[in-house]
């Protein structure tokens, strides 16, 4: 499973394999100020624990965070880490990419690409997997109630390592626009 | 010095709780954590030996106990006739005191001899206050312990006294289990000739002995997983302090390679004083405060081995 595969990363910044991508982004920021500047927890030990050596662990931190932000951007940020990431297609498409709204069948493609398997994330996020795969093939009309469906798009999004939020209101917004489109009919 | 060998009755656990600097609020906490435990129905017995002030016993609101562990000592009283009432049930004290427990006045055997008689206390959780400062006797104290709990106040004397604490706990930890093992005097030997194997400091002292035998680097592996911390944040003023903690944790990892349990903090608050000058358990005329609630938070997640939650992170 693609978590376990990068829980080294995980590890280096401090956080469970579950943290969200502004855990994250708040668990980074924190250990680069950490190792970065004097502070009342360095001073004491400045001398045997010099800048020097500091650098090395700042640069698996560094190296960490790239890593997984590589990961969890769907072609969003990804011109300069192409090397990592996982879902780069070129740089052509980058741009195109970069607006592109999450969709189900976009959740889809990233899970897959990643190699997981509709019944890993069943196990892990807890969301039945038919729900899954309703939610990937867009069948709105068995789909729960917007709240709920909200709740569970962000739940799948922050374990695929992408923006929970974006993925919800992009997903919700499509979502709207079948439902009114089915009640004008 | 073994946990395992002389420890039959695996319910309980020994808890110790130091770490490095005075006042910082050790004996405030140990008084608290067995209050609260007590009351949920746990047998407890604390057991004071903080060398420059015994006084566990004021936290608890009853006078100075007349019968210490220099009993025990000099005239073999065992250790369940020197335990006290404390006022609450299912707590009992045993008070240190100056004479006894003064740097050199006891010897290593007797020592030894206490160790044994504390695993064989018939309580579920026996907490030693251990006081300030570095000595190996307290040291050895907190080694023996289940679970090693060092307070920290959030400011740079009480941050620096505790790395030098853990620091030597660690250091006298590896020697000793080096020395179970048949390695004597390796560890001295190679401090000693620091400057031709070019160490520095401890870091640099399990690098170089890791290399120097592959079974020792197992062995100081297996070590250093076992030894871990759990700490505790006293006198917190700010959410700042509060990440202290979290530092802390972290530069204990990366830079020792030491597991920490950061499980809770206390915030600063005078009915804390109030209650120490009152001279009456914090835990039972406060018992519904917002400190109360963040000493059983952390007395849980010390139980449970767990860590505080992040909100904040």
């Amino acid at each position: 499973m693609l978590r376990k595969e990068y829980k080294k990363y995980f590890d280096v910044l401090e956080i469970s394999p579950d943290a969200s991508l502004s855990q994250i982004k708040s668990a980074y920021l924190r250990l680069k100020r950490l190792y970065s500047a004097e502070s009342v927890v360095i001073s004491p030990i400045a001398d045997e624990f010099p800048y020097k050596r500091r650098q090395k662990i700042l640069k698996q931190i560094e190296g960490a965070y790239t890593a997984l932000i590589s990961l969890s951007y769907h072609g969003q940020h990804k011109s300069s880490y192409r090397g990592e990431s996982l879902t780069s297609k070129g740089g052509s498409e980058d741009k195109k990419e970069k607006s592109t709204p999450f969709s189900g069948p976009v959740l889809r493609q990233i899970r897959k690409e990643r190699g997981i398997g509709l019944y890993e994330v069943a196990l892990d996020t807890k969301i039945r997997v038919e729900l899954i795969e309703n939610i990937e093939l867009e069948r709105f009309e068995v789909l729960p109630q917007e709240v709920y469906l909200k709740g569970h798009i962000s739940v799948y999004a922050n374990y695929l390592l992408l923006d929970p939020k974006k993925a919800a209101d992009d997903y919700i917004k499509k979502y709207r626009e079948w439902k009114s489109k089915i009640e004008e009919e | 010095m073994e946990k395992t060998g002389v420890r039959k009755n695996k319910e309980g656990e020994i808890w110790a709780i130091g770490g490095g600097k005075g006042g910082t609020g050790k004996t405030f906490i140990t008084s608290s954590m067995g209050t609260y435990l007590a009351r949920k129905g746990k047998r407890i017995v604390l057991i004071d030996i903080d060398i420059g002030g015994a006084n566990l016993h004021s936290f608890l609101g009853i006078s100075r106990p007349k019968k210490s562990l220099s009993f025990f000592f000099e005239k073999g009283v065992p250790l369940s006739k020197l335990a006290l009432k404390t006022g609450i049930g299912n707590m009992y004290l045993i008070s240190g005191d100056i004479h006894s427990l003064a740097s050199d006045s006891i010897k290593f055997t007797q020592k030894l001899k206490l160790f044994r008689h504390i695993l064989k206390l018939n309580k579920q959780y026996v907490l030693i206050d251990l006081g300030g400062g570095s000595h190996n006797n307290t040291i050895d104290t907190f080694l023996i312990a289940d679970k090693m709990i060092a307070v920290l106040e959030p400011e740079i004397i009480a941050i620096e006294n505790m790395y030098h604490f853990i620091k030597n706990s660690l250091f006298r930890k590896l020697k000793m289990s080096l020395r179970s093992y048949g390695f004597k005097e390796i560890v001295e030997h190679m401090w000693e000739s620091r400057e031709k194997y070019k160490i520095n400091n401890l870091n640099e002292l399990i690098e170089c002995l890791k290399n120097s035998f592959s079974y020792i680097g197992d062995i100081l592996d297996e070590e250093l997983s076992k030894f871990k911390i759990y700490l505790i944040l006293n006198k917190v003023r700010s959410s700042q302090d509060i990440i202290i903690g979290s530092s802390i944790k972290s530069i204990f990892m990366k830079y020792l390679g030491l597991e920490t349990q950061f499980v809770g903090y206390l915030e600063y608050d005078d009915a804390i004083w109030r209650s120490i000058r009152e001279r009456r358990p914090f835990m039972v005329n406060y018992g519904t405060s917002r400190s109360a609630k963040e000493i059983e938070t952390f007395t849980e997640n010390i139980l449970q081995g767990s860590e505080i939650k992040h909100s904040r992170n």
